[in-house]
């Protein structure tokens, strides 16, 4: 099936509930071809071009087609709006799949190391999803946790981020040049307007982390009005630095890779937790070090 | 007409005599380069950039049957029973097969029984009793739908008793054996000079090579057709079409020539393709359903079947005098074989043998074992050994320069091997040996810049474009290795290859069942019949076993041995041509040249078009080539074991991130010794290739197991290097001192840039960072500073 509008698409999914949607096929026909995936039917989203861009909203905010590609969020006129997401969509894969491959696609997917996905929740984006004649406004930490699912027959149309108009970052650590999955990721937006720091750890979790005492934190470290001036440091390194260990011992717990179903308590973090912390450390001091800069 | 035991090779310059490159450039010549020494694109390039090439699996035949295998859960387990009842019911399933079903015996299914060793070797095509490793193929299937087919192998029920799995290589030597052949390979110990010597200085290390997979693109795939006669007809992406042959008929219980290997494209290949089991099941299937049977492997399945690198536990110790120069090495060398014994024995004499590494030393003390465990059978790749051994010997100089504290590259030549010094092994190095001036072809060349000109948002760092890399925190590291690694089959293996050359009209043929592979042996063929000839167009026949025997695509033996026949058959067939010419004009043959499809003498009074020449008959001949022999290493691991030695220098240059650990190799500059260079542009794509495969193996590459069950048997799992992983390869020098011995002089170039590759890099990391550096593939936390 492929149809061409929204609401036809959200009739077929409704009238034959065993169909799977599918936009770019970067994840699904994968697991097709992994045999983990024997769809009945599927929908094919790619026709619906009102999903495929995106337009502004009263408040500030960015409504977001769910038929985004990856590639298209990366071009600059998408990256001077939301310039975290073009980050992570850059690095999502290689040039291949981010030409076919969706922000649509990510979210439903909801893999550990999705890329847009801390980013999504560090901008604590929110998305539609729709029914026949329903549509419900979900928050996309709800979405991924589990708090507020996705329910068979919807389909998600709409993302929305609101737009802070101050630096941003992702980054995300690989262990390699050539495009790869991120072994950790951060992300980490400014929100001026109410001086406000918000981050999310991606891929060390089963969903993104919000180290939401780290945030408040920092944001007190930070001198707000220096910011943007030239030669002014608008944080000292040591409370970046210590903002890095703050962030990676929230999000990376003692136990972490060890051997769960030994059931004995962890004498102290694992070696697989404290080379995380490191990383997410890292990522978290640099990702506070080029939002300031 | 052949000459089987003719050794002796023509001149390397016959060749060159009859067609220079610069007739190549002259302007009656052809468009195209033409003849040894030039560098004509592949005749396969085109089709194959363009996606029109034809592999195995694209192969059609009408009524097939697909196949499908099932596989072992488990790494270690006793089949108890095993019901075909379930998949046989499923309509469209047209047979299904276990170890019961191979004609050849020994291998019998009755559940309680161990297997006797095989037709060919100590590995079951289908397991027998015992499952010895995660993969192993146990039923397969016939069916008339690829997805039938695998559901009726899903609906095999296997009863298994799950054993204890084997998964140390240390432990192999005191558990109970696995196989009835036992756990250990071989233990090879060398013993060379006196062991009392104490250096004055001693350095110390323990190394680990993990385990990398061939990962070829095209997976494994093939068709089989039965004949007739009662024998099959197998397309197949082989590299040894005879080898496989006779294996597959072994197992068969059919006389070798009832089986026809007919080799289709093969869609990469650095190791061995198409495992025995893969082949003689697919040939089973066909026999038992009197119809084509086509079978594809998926990627979890390709890295479950076919052969992998040995992982490789390394302990060295190096003694040497106060100015570095080498006094003994002692060494242990432990190479985890997996589930089967596959080619562990000669990988295993190669690392013996080359434990020391292009250097001389009076005293050298090793023992070298391979040992089977539950662990993926581990087989031929790209310097098998030889590559293990030469990060640890290099490791271990970069170690004793940092204690002397001098430069690694002056501690190499301090302690570097030249033409005339003797091996550990005792034979003396005959070959061309210019080591000395490959570390320095690579010391002199330029290092590339540092981008400093540019601003930072610009930089690659390590971590790829728009990683997380932090210009503050990246540091670069030059590092330096030499390696070396044997041509041709080692330790009396009989090498020979067999070709054919026919001229007719104004083109000429060769007909010869060496495989190429990927590493252009058919582009070689072409332009040696050219030089030889004078002949422009060249047809290279496509390979079946049905032609005679010209021995496996591996360790670059092909330029050699099957270059040599072709050369061979070529001068004879140049011979049949002249011969009644200059004898017409009473001069000799030699005073004839070809050139440009014409035969002139050399007064330039008789200027013939070959064609006119031929008077229209065809001439034929064919010749083979025989290297000279070698011999088993001993008990002390003495003996004349290898025909001839290539080496190579590199120098890696590497950014690496301090912080985060991740490693972006910038540059490799290599100095190469080739003998000859017959197509410089085919050499500097093997050698880019080479350190490709290289750079995987130090950076990325690790097909991981846990208790002995594959991990990461996807490409997304097994990181395999991508365009920007792959750093600029810049040749400083392709050294031509030709090889007297070799045909044409050349030396094979494909294996030895893999084996230095990894070394080089890890050195430079090791000098970026100042950490020991004891690991591949490196791990981003063996490149933290904390
Ligand atoms: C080689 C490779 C590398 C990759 N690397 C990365 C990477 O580094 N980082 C990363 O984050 N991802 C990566 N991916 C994953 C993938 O490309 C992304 O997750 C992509 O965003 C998925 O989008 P899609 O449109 O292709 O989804 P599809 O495959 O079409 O769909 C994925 C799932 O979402 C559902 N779905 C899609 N659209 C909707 C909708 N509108 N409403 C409801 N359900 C929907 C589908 O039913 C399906 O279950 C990689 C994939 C490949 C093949």
């Amino acid at each position: 099936m492929l149809p061409t509008s929204l609401d036809e698409a959200v009739e077929a999914l409704a009238a034959s509930p065993a169909a799977v949607p599918v936009a770019g096929g970067t994840d699904l026909m994968e697991a097709v071809n992994a045999g983990r995936l024997r769809p009945a039917a599927l929908i094919g989203l790619g026709r619906i071009t009102e999903l495929r861009g995106w337009r502004y909203e009263d408040g500030g905010t960015a409504v977001l087609g769910a038929g985004l590609t990856l590639a298209r969020m990366d071009r600059p006129d998408f990256a001077a709006l939301i310039p975290a997401l073009a980050d992570a969509a850059r690095t999502a894969g290689p040039p291949q799949t981010r030409n076919v491959g969706t922000l649509g696609g990510n979210i439903a997917t909801a893999a550990p190391a999705g890329d847009t996905l801390p980013v999504l929740a560090a901008l604590e984006a929110s998305v539609t999803l729709a029914r026949p004649g329903v549509t419900r406004e979900v928050p996309v930490s709800h979405l991924l946790t589990g708090l507020d699912p996705m329910r068979p027959g919807e389909l998600l149309t709409w993302v929305r981020v609101p737009l802070l108009n101050a630096p941003q970052v992702f980054l995300k650590a690989t262990g390699r040049s050539g495009p790869s999955r991120a072994t950790a990721s951060v992300a980490l937006v400014l929100d001026p307007a109410r001086r406000a720091v918000r981050c999310a750890v991606g891929a060390v979790a089963p969903v993104p982390l919000r180290p939401l005492e780290a945030e408040a934190w920092v944001a007190g470290c930070i001198d707000w009005d220096a910011r943007g001036e030239e030669g002014v440091p608008a944080i000292d390194p040591a409370a970046a630095a210590a903002f890095g260990e703050y962030v990676a011992s929230a999000c990376v717990p003692d136990g972490y890779g060890g051997d769960a179903a030994s059931g004995l308590p962890a004498e102290g973090p694992t070696a697989e937790a404290l080379r995380l912390r490191r990383t997410v450390a890292v990522l978290a001091r640099r990702a506070l070090g080029r939002a300031l800069k | 007409m052949t000459s089987p035991t003719d050794t002796t090779l023509a001149p390397p310059d016959a060749a060159a005599e009859s067609s220079s490159p610069e007739d190549a450039q002259s302007p009656s010549g052809p468009a195209q380069p033409f003849g040894l020494g030039s560098s004509p694109l592949r005749t396969d390039a085109l089709p194959k950039a363009l996606g029109i090439y034809p592999f195995a699996a694209d192969l059609w035949a009408e009524g097939l049957l697909w196949g499908a295998v099932l596989r072992s859960p488990h790494p270690h387990a006793r089949i108890v029973a095993i019901d075909t009842a379930a998949a046989l019911a499923i309509p469209g399933v047209h047979a299904v097969v276990t170890a019961a079903d191979l004609p050849a015996g020994p291998q019998s299914a009755d559940g309680s029984a161990e297997e006797a060793r095989g037709p060919v070797g100590d590995r079951p095509v289908l397991a027998a009793g015992v499952v010895r490793h995660h993969g192993e193929p146990v039923a397969a299937v016939a069916a008339d739908h690829p997805d039938t087919a695998r559901l009726a192998a899903a609906s095999i029920v296997v009863e298994y008793e799950v054993l204890d799995a084997l998964t140390d290589p240390e432990q192999a030597f005191h558990a109970p054996p696995l196989h009835p052949d036992g756990n250990l390979f071989r233990h090879l110990p060398l013993r060379s000079g006196d062991p009392e010597v104490v250096g004055e200085v001693i350095v110390e290390g323990l190394y680990q090579v993990g385990r990398q997979d061939p990962a070829p693109i095209g997976a494994e795939a093939g068709l089989a057709v039965p004949r007739p006669d009662g024998g099959v007809e197998l397309h197949l992406s082989s590299t040894d079409p005879h080898g496989d042959r006779e294996r597959t008929a072994a197992c068969l219980g059919l006389e070798p020539d009832r089986v026809r290997l007919v080799v289709t494209g093969v869609p990469g290949a650095t190791a061995d393709r198409e495992d025995l089991s893969f082949q003689v099941t697919l040939a089973l299937l066909a026999l038992r359903t009197g119809r084509p049977v086509k079978m594809t492997l998926t990627r979890e399945e390709s890295f479950q079947s076919h052969a992998t690198r040995h992982p490789a536990l390394l302990r060295y110790r190096h003694h040497a005098d106060a100015q570095g120069k080498l006094l003994k090495v002692e060494a242990q060398i432990l190479l985890d074989g997996g589930a089967y014994a596959d080619v562990s024995a000669e990988a295993l004499a190669a690392a013996t043998a080359f434990s020391v590494g292009p250097y001389v030393c009076p005293n050298v003390f090793v023992d070298a074992w391979a040992v089977r465990t539950n662990n993926p059978p581990a087989g031929r790749m790209r310097g098998e050994g030889a590559l293990q051994t030469c990060f640890a010997y290099e490791s271990q100089l970069d170690q004793l320069a940092a204690r002397i504290g001098v430069e690694p590259l002056e501690i190499r030549r301090r302690n570097v091997l030249a033409t005339g010094d003797a091996m550990p092994t005792g034979q003396a190095v005959t070959c061309p040996a210019p080591v000395a001036a490959l570390l320095d072809a690579v010391a002199t060349s330029p290092l590339p810049a540092l981008p400093m000109d540019e601003p930072d948002t610009d930089w690659l760092l390590p971590g790829g474009p728009g990683g997380a890399g932090d210009p503050s925190a990246v540091r670069r590291g030059i590092g330096y290795a030499v390696g070396m690694v044997h041509m041709l089959g080692a330790e009396g293996e009989d090498e020979v290859s067999t070709a054919t050359v026919r001229v007719s009209g104004d083109h000429a043929t060769v007909i010869c069942a060496a495989v190429d592979s990927g590493q252009g042996f058919a582009t070689l063929a072409r332009q040696i019949v050219q030089s030889v000839l004078g002949v422009a167009e060249v047809y290279v026949a496509p390979v079946d076993s049905d032609q005679s025997i010209a021995g496996p695509s591996a360790r670059g033996r092909h330029t050699w041995v099957s270059g040599g026949a072709v050369e061979r058959a070529a001068l004879m067939v140049r011979h049949q041509l002249l011969q009644p010419i200059a004898a017409n004009f009473g001069m000799s043959v030699e005073l004839l040249s070809i050139a440009d499809g014409k035969i002139t003498s050399y007064d330039g009074v008789l200027g013939m078009p070959v064609t006119e020449a031929l008077e229209g008959k065809e001439l034929w001949a064919t010749a083979q080539c025989r290297p000279h022999p070698t011999e088993p290493l001993d008990e002390a691991g003495q003996g004349d074991a290898f025909v001839s030695i290539a080496f190579c220098a590199m120098r890696a240059v590497v950014d690496v991130d301090i912080e985060l650990g991740a490693v972006r190799v910038v540059d490799v500059t290599v100095a190469q010794d080739v003998g000859r260079a017959l197509n410089p542009g085919q050499i500097e794509d093997r050698i880019e290739a080479g350190v490709a495969q290289g750079v995987g193996l130090a950076l990325l590459e690790d097909l991981r197991t846990s208790g002995g069950l594959l991990v990461n048997p996807s490409l997304t799992g097994y990181r395999l290097p991508t365009a920007l992983d792959t750093p600029d390869v810049r040749i400083a020098a392709l050294l031509e001192e030709r090889d007297v011995v070799a045909t044409f002089g050349a030396k094979a170039v494909s294996a030895v840039p893999a084996v230095v590759a990894p070394a080089a890099i890890a050195a430079a990391v090791r000098a970026a960072t100042g950490l020991p550096v004891g690991r591949l593939p490196i791990q981003p936390e063996d490149a933290v500073v904390a």
